[in-house]
C-alpha cells in the first residue's frame, strides 16, 4: 500500500506552533498542496528529520527555529557550541544524587541524561553518544568516577580528528580500566602481555575483522574469500606496544611506582618506562616498532599504524551512518563518507566535523524529507525514545537532587542503560541482522517480543505521567488538552512534533477515530500519544 | 566483524509462507491445530546457559592428583587455585571443581551431572599438526561475537543465519508441539541467533515480566489495545517498520498468551536466590516448564546467558564471584524441576564463547582461546562422568594451538549439540539437516545422555 503525505496538515502545524512559539514568517501559507521547499530554508518534514538525526529529539520549538535556517547554517553554528561538561565526581563524600546507592555510576548516569536532555550541544553530544556506542566502556566492571573524564574527552573531540580520538580513549583511565591497558606490565617469563584492548581497538574500535573496500563491502581474495586485517601475531604485537601505563600521579604525570595504586580519573593514564615492554613489534602493512621505544613512542607508533589503516574510514563512517541516519547505507553513501574521512578537501585525514556533515548532508539521508516512504532510518533505541520523549513533550525534572538518573531504570528494563552495555559490545552489535531477512539493523539486536511489549508498559508509564522524578501537564487544560478538543488538529500537531508531519494518513484516521469518542481531553491526548509513540512509524526514525 | 550490505532478498521466508497477519508461519501453521494434549512423560526441554565472554574452564575443572596438579599449578602461576580449595569429584578423582561450584559437585556426585571436555568449534576432527599446517578451522577463531554465533549455529562460520536449535524446532515443531499456542523457543536473554530457524523465531521473555503490557485507560484500554493493532497492520513501504510490526504483533499475541496460561497457577515453592541474575533468568523457565500443558508444549527450548566471562585481568576474583552466583541458581533450578517431577525431562547445558589461554597474561587475567569444557545436568544425563579427552596441559604441547594454551579441540561443538539434540528427538536421518557438517566426525553422539 502507498503512504500518502498528509498535505494538509501544515495549516494546522502553523496554527499549533503559533500557540506555543509564534508562528515565523517563513513558514509556509496554508495549503492544501505540498510544502514549496526554498533553497534556504526547511520544510517542517526537513527540520524534523534533521533535528532526529543530530539531537535527543526534536521539540516544537527547534522545529520552528530550525526551519528558519540552512542545514549547512545549522550545522554551524553546531560545530561552534562549546562542550557541555560532565562535573567530576568525588570519591567521598559521594555527591548527594549517589549518596545512598553508596555508587557512583548513578550519579554519572544522572549526568550523562541531563546533559544530553538539555545540553545546546545536541549535535556534539548526539556523536558523543554514538562513539561512546563504538568506543564502549562500562561501569559494570569500571568505576562511576572514570566515566566523567571519558565523555568529556568524547564530547570535546566529536568535532576534532579522528586521531584525537582514538588517543584520549586509549589513554583514558576509563578504558584503560575496562580493557586492561591500565596495568598492563611488560610480561615476565611464562607470561603474555594483555591481548584485549589490542584486539579490541581494531576488531571493535577502527578497522574490524576484514579488509573492505572504500564503500565498506569486502574485499575478497581471488578465491572469492574475505580476508582478515590483522592476525594473532599481530594482536600480541600491539599488545606488548601498550605496556607500561597506569593511573598518573595528582598532577598528571608519570608515578614513581607502576602499578600506581591510586586512582586518578582526571587524567589520562601515565607511562612508567620500567614496565613496558621494548622489544620490537610488527604491526599491520609490515610496519614495525624497532626495540628499545618509549611507551609513548610505541603507543604513538601503534595508533598511527592503525589510524593510517585504510579500513577506518569505512569501518567508522558506516557505524557513524547507522547511529545517526540510518542503519542500511548504500555502498555509494558509505563511500562518500569515507572518502571524506581519508581527506576533508584540504588533504587532512580523519577530519570528524567534514565527516559528520558529509553524512548529514548527503542525498540518502536527506531523502526521506521529501518522500515518506524512502526506505532507510533506524529502530530508535530505549535511550534515544526516553530522551525524545523528555524533551518533546517537555517533562520538567522535580528530583529533590536535580538527579535525572531514574531514567536509567526506564532504560534498563530495554536493555539500555547510559555507559553500563554488557560488555565491549554495545548493547546491540553493528552487523546484527533481523533473523528471518537480510536487513542488517543494529538496534534490533535488542528489540524482541519482550522488549517490545515492556516498551508498550514504559509508554503508558509517559503518557499517564508515571515517570519518577519527572512530571509533565497533560491535562484537560494543558497546551494539549486544549489542543484535543479537535481530535484532528490535536493529531496534526503530534505528527508534526513527534513524526516529522509524515503520518501516514490510515494512521491518522485510526488515532482520531479512537480518541473522538473519548469525553476526557486528558484521556485523548494520552491515548493519541500512546498510539503514536508505541507505532513501528515512531520507533523506525525514518 | 563481518559487514553486511543493504538487503535486497527481505522476508523471503515469510513471503513463502504467505504470511498474511504479521507471524511468523508458526503462528500460520497452528492456527487450525487440535488443543494440546501435553503429559509429563512425553515432555522434554532443553535449558541453555550461555557464559558470554569466554568461561576460562582450565579453573572450572583442575587435575587433582599429585603429578597433574603439580603440573597445574607450575604453568598457571598467578592464577593456580590453591589445591585444598578444590571441590572433588567421587566418581572422578583424579580431577576437582573450581571452589565457587559446590551444588555442580553434588549434582555431579549424585550422578545428575556430566563433564564434556576440551569441546569447542571445528569444521572437522583436527589435530595441532593439522592446525599448524593451515587445515579448515572455523572462521575468526579467538574472536567473541564469531566464536559466540559458531557454538550458537553450529555452523563454523559466523555468517550462517540460523542457530541449531531454530533448526531443531525446523524440524521437529510439526510432530510435537502441533497445538502449541507459543513458539518452541523461548530466550529469557534476549534473541539470540541460537533460537532462530528457517521458519522458527521465538519468544522472548524478560524474566518476571512475562504478560501483558500495561495500562492505564480503565474502560478505554480495550479500544487502546484494538487501535495499536490495526496500526501495525499497515503497510508502510519502509522495511524496518515492516520488520517492527512483525515483531510487536507476535508480542502482542504471546504476552496475551502467556498471561492467561499462568493466570491462575500455584506458584513453585522452590526459593531461588535473590539479587542473581541467572536465577531469575531459571526461575522464569521453571514457571513457563510449570504451564506446559496449558501452552500446549512437548518439547522446548529455552536461552539463558550472563556475561562479564572475559576475564582479561583479576581473574581469581572476577570468576569466584561469576561461579559463586551460577551454582545456587543452577541448584533451586534443578531443585525446580524435582518439585515439578521433571527432572529426567529438563536437561540443562552451558555453552562460551571459548576458553582462554593456560598461561596467564602479565596482568592477573587470561586471554581468548578455543577448546573448553562444558558441564550438562538433568536426571536424564549419565552423569558422575567425564566424556571426551582432557587436553595435555602443556604449552606448546600436543593440544595447544600455538603455544599459549588454546587448546586444540578434541570433540566438536556440533558434537556436542547433535547428542543434545538426538535426546531431544532429532530422528537419526535428520541430523544431517540440523548439523550439515556432523558427518565429518567420527561419532553423532558423545553418549553423555
Amino acid at each position: 500500500m502507498h503512504k500518502e503525505r498528509i498535505y494538509k496538515f501544515v495549516s494546522h502545524a502553523c496554527l499549533a506552533m503559533m500557540l506555543l512559539t509564534g508562528c515565523s514568517s517563513n513558514l509556509p501559507p496554508t495549503s492544501t498542496t505540498a510544502v514549496p521547499v526554498t533553497p534556504t530554508t526547511l520544510s517542517a518534514t526537513a527540520a524534523a528529520r534533521l533535528l532526529d538525526q543530530t539531537t535527543f529529539g526534536p521539540t516544537a520549538a527547534g522545529i520552528a527555529q530550525a526551519q528558519q535556517q540552512t542545514i549547512t547554517a545549522y550545522l554551524n553554528n553546531q560545530f561552534a557550541q562549546p562542550t557541555t561538561l560532565l562535573a567530576p565526581i568525588p570519591t567521598t563524600p559521594l555527591p548527594a544524587v549517589c549518596l545512598a546507592s553508596n555508587t557512583a555510576y548513578p550519579c554519572a548516569e544522572s549526568e550523562w541524561w541531563s546533559t544530553a536532555i538539555n545540553g545546546s550541544d545536541q549535535l556534539r553530544q548526539r556523536v558523543a553518544f554514538a562513539l561512546s556506542e563504538m568506543f564502549v566502556v562500562s561501569t559494570q566492571s569500571i568505576l562511576g568516577q572514570a566515566i566523567p573524564q571519558f565523555h568529556n574527552a568524547l564530547a570535546n573531540d566529536a568535532f576534532g580528528n579522528f586521531r584525537t580520538i582514538m588517543q584520549d580513549v586509549t589513554l583514558s583511565p576509563a578504558m584503560g580500566g575496562y580493557l586492561n591497558v591500565l596495568n598492563s606490565a611488560a610480561p615476565a617469563a611464562g607470561q603474555i602481555a594483555n591481548e584485549n584492548y589490542a584486539r579490541e581497538n581494531m576488531q571493535l574500535f577502527t578497522i574490524g575483522l576484514y579488509q573492505l573496500n572504500q564503500d565498506g563491502t569486502l574485499q575478497l581474495d581471488g578465491n572469492g574469500n574475505s580476508i582478515p586485517s590483522y592476525t594473532q601475531a599481530q594482536v600480541q604485537a600491539f599488545a606488548r606496544a601498550y605496556t607500561g601505563w597506569t593511573y598518573a600521579n595528582a598532577t598528571g604525570g608519570s608515578p614513581a611506582k607502576f602499578p600506581n595504586g591510586t586512582a586518578n580519573f582526571n587524567y589520562p593514564m601515565a607511562p612508567v618506562e620500567s614496565a613496558h615492554d621494548t622489544t620490537a613489534k610488527i604491526l599491520l602493512n609490515g610496519m614495525t616498532l624497532p626495540a628499545g621505544g618509549t611507551a609513548e613512542q610505541d603507543l604513538k607508533g601503534a595508533l598511527d599504524n592503525i589510524f593510517n589503516d585504510s579500513n577506518v574510514g569505512p569501518f567508522v563512517c558506516q557505524q557513524l551512518i547507522q547511529h545517526l541516519v540510518t542503519s542500511t547505507p548504500s555502498a555509494g553513501y558509505v563511500s562518500r563518507v569515507a572518502a571524506v574521512f581519508a581527506n576533508d578537501g584540504t588533504g587532512v585525514r580523519g577530519n570528524m566535523q567534514a565527516v559528520i556533515s558529509a553524512i548529514i548532508t548527503d542525498q540518502e539521508a536527506r531523502a526521506g524529507d521529501t518522500n515518506s516512504s524512502y526506505d532507510g532510518g533506524h529502530l530508535r533505541e530505549p535511550i534515544l525514545f526516553l530522551t525524545a520523549m523528555i524533551r518533546g513533550l517537555g517533562f520538567t525534572n522535580t528530583d529533590v537532587n536535580g538527579s535525572y538518573e531514574s531514567l536509567s531504570n526506564f532504560s534498563t528494563n530495554l536493555n539500555e542503560r547510559p555507559y553500563r552495555a554488557n560488555s565491549v559490545f554495545d548493547f546491540f552489535p553493528p552487523n546484527y541482522v533481523i533473523p528471518g531477512t537480510t536487513l542488517n539493523a543494529p538496534e534490533f539486536a535488542i528489540e524482541n517480543t519482550a522488549t517490545a511489549t515492556l516498551r508498550e508498559s514504559l509508554a503508558d508509564s509517559i503518557v499517564n505521567n508515571k515517570i519518577t522524578s519527572f512530571t509533565v501537564d497533560l491535562s484537560n487544560t494543558s497546551t494539549l488538552g486544549t489542543m484535543a478538543a479537535s481530535p484532528t488538529t490535536l493529531v496534526n500537531y503530534l505528527s508534526m512534533l513527534l513524526m516529522h508531519s509524515q503520518m501516514p494518513s490510515n494512521m491518522q484516521n485510526v488515532i482520531v477515530n479512537t480518541i473522538t469518542p473519548l469525553s476526557s481531553n486528558a484521556q485523548r491526548v494520552r491515548v493519541a500519544l500512546y498510539l503514536i509513540i508505541t507505532s513501528s512509524q515512531y520507533k523506525i526514525i525514518h | 566483524m563481518h559487514m553486511r550490505r543493504r538487503s535486497f532478498i527481505k522476508y523471503a521466508s515469510l513471503a513463502a509462507a504467505g504470511n498474511l497477519a504479521g507471524m511468523r508461519p508458526f503462528g500460520a501453521l497452528n492456527a487450525l491445530a487440535a488443543p494440546p494434549t501435553s503429559n509429563a512423560t512425553d515432555y522434554k526441554a532443553l535449558v541453555c546457559v550461555f557464559l558470554f565472554g569466554g568461561n576460562d574452564a582450565n579453573n572450572m575443572v583442575v587435575p587433582f592428583d599429585t603429578k597433574g596438579y603439580a603440573n597445574y599449578a607450575n604453568l598457571r602461576a598467578d592464577l593456580a587455585l590453591a589445591q585444598n580449595t578444590l571441590l572433588p569429584l567421587t566418581p572422578l578423582p583424579n580431577f576437582a571443581l573450581h571452589p565457587s561450584l559446590p551444588d555442580v559437585q553434588t549434582l555431579f556426585n549424585t550422578g545428575n551431572a556430566a563433564i564434556i571436555a576440551n569441546v569447542g568449534t571445528l569444521t572437522q576432527p583436527t589435530t595441532r599438526t593439522e592446525y599448524l599446517a593451515g587445515s579448515s578451522v572455523p572462521t575468526n577463531l579467538f574472536s567473541h561475537p564469531d566464536q559466540q554465533l559458531e557454538w550458537q549455529n553450529a555452523a563454523q562460520d559466523s555468517t550462517t543465519a540460523t542457530g541449531w536449535a531454530g533448526r531443531v524446532s525446523d524440524v521437529l515443531a510439526g510432530s510435537y508441539n502441533t497445538g502449541a499456542t507459543i513458539p518452541m523457543i523461548t530466550s529469557v536473554d534476549g534473541d539470540t541467533l541460537f533460537c532462530n530457524g528457517i521458519s522458527t523465531t521465538p519468544v522472548s521473555v524478560s524474566p518476571g515480566n512475562l504478560g501483558n503490557a500495561n495500562c492505564s485507560e480503565g474502560s478505554e484500554c480495550s479500544a487502546r489495545q484494538t487501535a495499536a493493532q490495526s496500526l501495525i497492520t499497515f503497510n508502510s513501504g519502509v522495511s524496518l517498520i515492516t520488520a517492527d510490526d512483525h515483531i510487536s504483533s507476535n508480542a502482542y499475541t504471546y504476552s496475551s498468551v502467556l498471561t492467561a496460561a499462568t493466570a491462575s497457577v500455584t506458584p513453585i515453592k522452590t526459593v531461588f536466590p535473590a539479587n542473581n541474575g541467572l536465577a531469575a533468568q531459571l526461575k522464569q523457565v521453571a514457571e513457563i516448564i510449570q504451564v506446559r500443558a496449558a501452552l500446549g508444549v512437548q518439547r522446548q527450548i529455552f536461552f539463558c546467558g550472563i556475561g562479564n566471562f572475559d576475564t582479561h585481568s583479576d581473574q581469581l576474583t572476577l570468576q569466584a564471584n561469576l561461579l559463586s552466583g551460577i551454582s545456587p541458581a543452577i541448584s533451586a533450578f534443578y531443585a525446580a524441576t524435582q518439585e515439578l517431577g521433571v527432572t529426567s525431562n529438563v536437561t540443562t547445558f552451558t555453552m562460551s564463547d571459548f576458553a582462554r589461554t593456560f598461561q596467564p597474561n602479565s596482568n592477573t587475567g587470561s586471554d581468548h582461546a578455543w577448546g573448553s569444557h562444558h558441564i550438562v545436568m538433568g536426571g536424564a544425563v549419565k552423569g558422575g562422568k567425564m566424556y571426551g579427552t582432557f587436553p595435555t596441559l602443556a604449552l606448546g604441547g600436543p593440544d595447544d594451538s600455538g603455544s599459549n594454551g588454546r587448546w586444540v579441540p578434541s570433540t566438536g561443538s556440533v558434537q556436542y549439540a547433535a547428542t543434545l539434540a538426538t535426546w531431544f528427538g532429532v530422528p537419526a536421518n535428520q541430523l544431517a539437516t540440523v548439523f550439515p557438517n556432523i558427518g565429518t566426525f567420527p561419532t553423532n553422539n558423545l553418549g553423555f545422555i
